[in-house]
């Protein structure tokens, strides 16, 4: 057995997901993690697959094309290493949006990197008129205990025009 | 009495409708699910189907949460049902039958919730927030109903978490 990310990306229409994991499920592939959404009309899938022996990203790629020439897809497969599935938990989710510009991410990301801030998912819209575009970014990051978002994350605020709020996520066991 | 394991996910008592539990309750049943209960700290609330008993039978106690506002302490109550609801207010819940996930649920605010004591007492609490949110979590068990059945959006509701000790 070894683990096999996939990776699904092309033109939205139904039965995407229906045909690429049949032709997994047709070669004892089990599925794993899935993520999958929309972005701005494509269809984007990835997954991390346990697969049999015999099963390599080359021949999964070559059973995958045919399906996804159909589709009009592109489907990628390659080899990942086994990681436990066990992560530190998310502390913080971070809401950033304002009006549309290149660099908010970058800008955002890299305060975050720099602080040994790790993004554990994230989610962007561009949402809005189309003359005055609105960015809306919501990122769930696992922050070192030392280190203080609040006091990071607002100055870029003003270079970058945007509205910047954190707050702690907390989950109550009921 | 006992405390029990807590069932989890796939077990299928947790996706049953628990039946009434009529004029005699269970003392046992009471017990056991006030020890399991007890045995995790973090817990607020226990549902008996969580012990693997399809029966409308819960405890709630969120003395000492740093959520509280209204408490009523340790109620346990038997066939509860909710007779009035207003308000909502969205917040992150986990669940011991849940491992691994956590997610973003809407409960009503404030409720009332009527149901009989162990002694066989009629009983109704007026209550809001964080206990009503317990509340409201619990009496779902008895319906089947897990915080997965209650997600509105897959992209901001749903969480990975660390399972809980």
């Amino acid at each position: 057995m070894s683990s096999i990310a996939i990776t699904v990306i092309g033109n939205d229409q139904p039965g995407i997901v229906a045909a690429v994991t049949r032709a997994l499920f047709d070669v004892g592939c089990n599925l794993e993690d899935i993520s999958s959404t929309i972005l701005r009309g494509h269809f984007s899938m990835t997954m991390i697959s346990r697969c049999p022996d015999g099963v390599d990203p080359s021949s999964l790629e070559d059973r995958l094309a045919s399906v996804a020439a159909e589709l009009n897809v592109v489907a990628t497969a390659r080899t990942v290493e086994d990681t436990p599935a066990e992560f530190e938990p998310p502390t913080h989710m971070v809401a950033v949006y304002g009006a549309d510009k290149p660099g908010i991410v970058y800008r955002v990301a890299d305060a975050l990197a720099r602080l040994g801030v790790n993004i554990t998912d994230l989610n962007s819209r561009l949402i809005g008129e189309e003359n005055d575009p609105v960015y809306a970014l919501q990122i769930e990051v696992q922050a070192p205990p030392e280190c203080n978002l609040d006091e990071v994350l607002p100055p870029l605020r003003e270079e970058l025009g945007v509205e910047i709020s954190v707050h702690p996520i907390e989950a109550d066991v009921l | 009495m006992a405390v029990r394991s807590v069932n989890r996910l796939p077990d299928h008592v947790l996706k049953v409708r628990a039946e009434p539990v009529g004029d005699t309750p269970g003392k046992d049943l009471i017990v056991d699910l006030l020890d399991t209960m007890r045995a995790s700290p973090a817990c607020v609330g226990l549902a008996a189907p969580q012990i693997g008993v399809a029966r409308r039978v819960i405890a709630v106690d969120v003395t000492d949460h740093k959520k509280t506002t209204t408490c009523h302490g340790l109620v346990v109550l038997i066939d509860p049902v909710i007779i009035e609801a207003s308000g909502r207010e969205v917040a992150r819940e986990g669940c011991m039958s849940v491992p691994d996930l956590t997610a973003n649920v809407a409960r009503a605010h404030r409720i009332v919730v009527r149901g009989r004591t162990p002694e066989g007492d009629d009983r109704v609490i007026v209550t809001d927030g964080f206990e009503a949110r317990a509340f409201q979590h619990e009496i779902d068990h008895l319906d089947g109903l897990l915080i997965l059945d209650r997600v509105d959006s897959l992209a901001t509701d749903v969480f990975r978490r660390r399972t809980y000790k």
